[in-house]
């Protein structure tokens, strides 16, 4: 059982991580397909995936807020998100450590690691903690500023540690590159 | 209840800035290393000598005209060498001050931007960084001539073909630097600290 608060918290956190990483990818559609073919998981003739997978985070992040479609949702996005991490997965065991992960704007090249396997896992798992059952109770102001500030504390925490993350695995790229 | 609502009130308030100060600080951190990223600890003494003759070379630029370094120079200017390469990020944080540099000093010296690999490449980064103006020579040779082991890196070969400077170059201050030597007559910091002891 979670407490509707932590679960709208959640929801929202990852409504709000789902809509973001679709925005993303409809800015920059021609640039995310190549990405999606870089990949090399699928079948060239599957190439318009690259259109659906848009689509489909942006359904995800919208299903989030609403109570009837939340666990239909929240199923779709644990399945997204283990998804990628299969596919970086995939293509780190090919050795193929400067593929472009695809994951962020039209600005970010970072080359596909280990560790966004394991946030996408971790992710996943966080998600479905929305599947458990939720008490019922009466919701008021103080739920409101719950949900409301911890949403957004969320998400500048998950900023801070994706730059962080992203740039100690760079250096330790750089450095065994050079050694 | 009154008290611990508020003071739920007034920490989530702070937890809220504080997270967005640590994601302000992690950005500032990611523009530091941009910065500091390649700068390393070494001044390498190989290659030519400063105060002795630089080796004479002949170069032609991407536009296809040619450059004669090193030797007696028929217009009397001296000759700014600047090895740089378009996978140098402190190279591209110092073309402006090149570019400005280039500028003011334009009445007794020509600058020549140096540097070798992939000539597309070279081309997209001059064309990327608005160097059309610039003389831009793609020479490996001239690269090991002057034994340029850490980038970015600069020679000031005067008039008559004497090397005056030389040296890794990360800011605007190195490079006003080598003009300053050429201009008291010194080689080195350390020459001049010791003539004016």
């Amino acid at each position: 059982m979670i407490d509707p608060a932590v679960g709208a918290l959640l929801s929202g956190a990852f409504a709000l991580l789902f809509l973001g990483a679709a925005l993303h990818k409809w800015r920059d559609l021609a640039g995310f397909a190549e990405a999606f073919r870089a990949y090399g998981v699928l079948p060239a003739a599957w190439g318009w995936m690259a259109r659906l997978l848009p689509v489909l985070e942006l359904l995800v992040g919208a299903g989030l807020l609403a109570a009837a479609t939340r666990a239909l949702a929240a199923t779709g996005g644990a399945v997204l998100l283990a998804v990628y991490a299969a596919a970086i997965a995939v293509n780190l065991s090919r050795g193929r450590r400067d593929l472009s992960c695809g994951c962020g704007g039209p600005n970010d090249k970072r080359p596909i690691s280990t560790w966004m396997v394991w946030r996408n896992l971790a992710l996943a798992a966080l998600l479905a903690v929305t599947w458990l059952p939720w008490t019922a109770r009466q919701m008021d102001a103080a739920d409101a500023l719950t949900v409301g500030a911890g949403t957004a504390v969320a998400a500048f925490l998950y900023l801070s540690l994706d730059a962080l993350l992203g740039r100690t695995a760079r250096q330790g790229a750089r450095l065994r590159a050079s050694s | 209840m009154t008290a611990l609502a508020i003071s739920n009130g007034v920490l989530w308030v702070l937890v809220l800035v504080l997270s967005a100060v640590v994601l302000a600080l992690v950005r500032q951190v990611g523009v530091l290393h941009e910065r500091i990223a390649p700068a390393g600890a070494l001044m390498l003494n190989r290659g030519p000598r400063v105060g002795e003759p630089a080796p004479v070379m002949e170069l032609v630029d991407l536009e296809g005209r040619t450059h004669r370094v090193g030797g007696e120079q028929a217009d009397g200017r001296s000759i700014l060498l600047l090895f740089v390469s378009p996978a140098c990020p402190v190279c591209k944080s110092l073309l402006p001050a090149i570019k400005s540099s280039r500028k003011d000093e334009r009445g007794w010296m020509d600058v020549i931007l140096a540097s070798d690999g992939d000539i597309s490449e070279q081309r997209e980064f001059v064309r990327a960084q608005g160097l059309e103006a610039i003389a831009y020579v793609v020479s490996a040779p001239l690269g090991m001539a002057y034994q340029v082991g850490r980038l970015p890196f600069a020679a000031l070969v005067d008039e008559h073909g004497i090397l005056r400077a030389r040296g890794l170059v990360n800011s605007r201050e190195h490079l006003e630097s080598l003009f300053e030597a050429k201009r008291l007559g010194v080689a080195s910091l350390q020459e001049y600290l010791s003539s004016a002891a």
